[in-house]
């Protein structure tokens, strides 16, 4: 084994051992979790646990909760920042430096300060838990980067096939559509993926507006497990391995898509 | 002849595919940051049930009064200066070790993968289960060199460091995909090159691989800091902002004024303040790139 076998190895129990020790504490029964020295692996694994994790509270719901609001806030982010980056990137005009620079200003907007002010909007217009509440907030979240990382692949494609079709009588919005959307496929999955983390992953406003147990999503959701004293780590952890697993399976099966893609919204940002 | 509807000049035609984008920013983000600033000048909480009252300047002098805000506002400060260094190192040496060519890429790329698409907040609740102070695994690890359990949380400064270390494990993940993209648009032959020159391996780290990272280093640098400054979901999952307000954070503070106090005149005044000094590394990112 060299070296670089070594750092290898240390960069994969630095990234993995969290994540595969949750998985274990959740194959323990708690009888066995407090016992002292802590045994690494479950010498009597069970699956009560997540049992538990769906009977005690409604995970299931918290899935779905974060599925319907991660996908309709990607979906809606895809459609405008598509748009968007076409004028960006093929269009002929004079404040493109300017709309360029807004949208990489927005990138770096700091969400924590729209907490106060949506909260009162929301509040006042009766959203507070409900779907509307957290999807605008993240489309807008995830605006900025899908837009930069779709503008960089869209320049990337020559714009002869779509010339092509427009002297063949296409309107460009047709190009766009037909021509350019589907070359530009493993953009818009990039741009997809990071705008779906971005929801998925999002704490601070989805525990401000959708406190309801019925609308919270994976992240607010799995804190409800904890009493104000007692921690029930088995069952918790069963939470966080039903939480984790659905992005783990996405980011296993695209890894190039999603590394590609921060390349491009972040570095050329 | 008038043009159609259906194909409209480009300039028009841009305008009204920039127009939804706009739209949205100017709706969720524009309006918002307007109201916030007009807001904090007044007197407003809904739990009084009194109407919105003119109070000029008084919120943002009652924050100097707030010891709360004091410990707030030195934590967040901290927070940045501890993680942000923190981060770039741990997320530079990630990166350098995913650079090696290795045969087989995915597992050492999956470890960046996986930390980074984790929820904060669930890297908070795992943190907060490792550092538990008789089961965690983190104490157990320790008794091989000392005998006394340390209970994390009962301490300010080893709550605070240990939140502190949470924030660098789960950041220096992304910190390490930038870099890592970074340096895979460095080409070979600079390499060869140098070794031709025959300059050492730290020599070709010093004057090759640094200064062509530059612009990932600032591109990480930026967004972390500015990720850092909104610290919430960590401190918020694994120690509540405790013992006291020792890992209270200001994005803490404006939740729990705003949502649990409802007193939204002194929340906007705390979110100005953190808008404020969020929008002051944002000039130096925007020079940046203007520049580059």
């Amino acid at each position: 084994m060299k070296w670089r076998h070594l750092a290898a190895l240390a960069v994969m129990v630095n990234g993995l051992f969290p994540a595969l020790w949750i998985l274990a504490t959740s194959l323990k029964t708690e009888a066995e979790l407090t016992r002292t020295p802590i045994t690494w692996l479950p010498h009597a694994p069970t699956l009560a646990n997540y049992v538990h994790a769906f009977h005690d509270q409604p995970l299931a719901r918290f899935v779905f909760n974060s599925v319907a609001v991660a996908l309709a806030s990607t979906a809606l982010t895809l459609f405008v920042a598509t748009l968007a980056a076409y004028a960006l990137a093929r269009l002929a005009i004079g404040f493109r430096d300017l709309a360029l620079s807004a949208i990489i200003a927005a990138s770096t907007f700091p969400l924590v300060t729209l907490l106060v002010p949506l909260f009162e909007t929301m509040r006042a217009l009766d959203l507070l838990n409900s779907y509307a509440a957290l999807v605008l907030p993240y489309t807008v979240l995830s605006l900025p980067v899908c837009t930069l990382v779709l503008v960089s692949f869209f320049e990337s494609i020559p714009p002869d096939l779509e010339n092509a079709a427009m002297v063949d009588g296409c309107t460009r919005l047709g190009a766009l559509w037909k021509i350019l959307v589907p070359l530009a496929a493993p953009g818009m999955f990039t741009a997809g993926i990071l705008a779906f983390v971005n929801a998925w992953d999002e704490f601070l406003l989805a525990l401000s507006f959708n406190a309801a147990p019925a609308l919270r999503t994976l992240p607010v959701g799995i804190t409800l497990y904890q009493g104000e004293f007692t921690f029930p780590w088995p069952v918790i952890s069963a939470a966080l391995v039903v939480g984790i697993t659905p992005v783990a399976i996405l980011i296993v099966l695209f890894q190039q898509r999603v590394l590609s893609g921060l390349t491009a919204g972040g570095v050329k940002g | 002849m008038a043009r159609s509807w259906r194909d409209p000049s480009e300039a028009t035609l841009a305008r009204v595919l920039l127009a939804p984008a706009f739209l949205l920013l100017g709706l969720i983000v524009v309006y918002p940051v307007g109201r916030l600033l007009w807001t904090s000048l007044y007197e407003l909480s809904l739990t009084s049930g009194l109407p919105r009252r003119f109070i000029g300047l008084e919120n943002y002098l009652s924050l100097l009064d707030d010891p709360v805000f004091a410990d707030a506002l030195v934590n967040t400060l901290l927070i940045v200066v501890i993680t942000v260094p923190g981060a770039m190192l741990a997320g530079l040496g990630l990166a350098l070790v995913a650079n090696l060519p290795f045969r087989v890429k995915w597992p050492v790329r999956l470890s960046l993968l996986l930390p980074w698409a984790l929820p904060l907040a669930f890297a908070g609740t795992i943190s907060a289960w490792f550092f538990q102070s008789e089961y965690g695994v983190v104490n157990d690890v320790l008794s091989l060199v000392r005998t006394q359990r340390i209970i994390w949380v009962n301490s300010p400064n080893l709550a605070f460091g240990a939140v502190c270390a949470t924030i660098i494990w789960k950041a220096s993940s992304f910190v390490g995909l930038i870099l890592l993209a970074g340096l895979q648009t460095i080409p070979g032959e600079l390499y060869e090159a140098a070794q031709m020159d025959g300059a050492s391996r730290l020599r070709q780290f010093w004057s090759v691989t640094l200064p062509l990272l530059r612009p990932s280093i600032a591109v990480a640098v930026i967004f972390r800091t500015i990720t850092a400054l909104q610290t919430f979901d960590i401190p918020a999952t694994m120690t509540r902002g405790g013992p006291g307000s020792a890992t209270t954070t200001l994005a803490m503070m404006i939740h729990q004024t705003t949502v649990d106090f409802l007193d939204l005149g002194y929340g906007s005044a705390l979110a100005v303040v953190l808008f404020l000094i969020s929008m002051a590394f944002s000039a130096i990112y925007l020079r940046q790139v203007r520049a580059a």
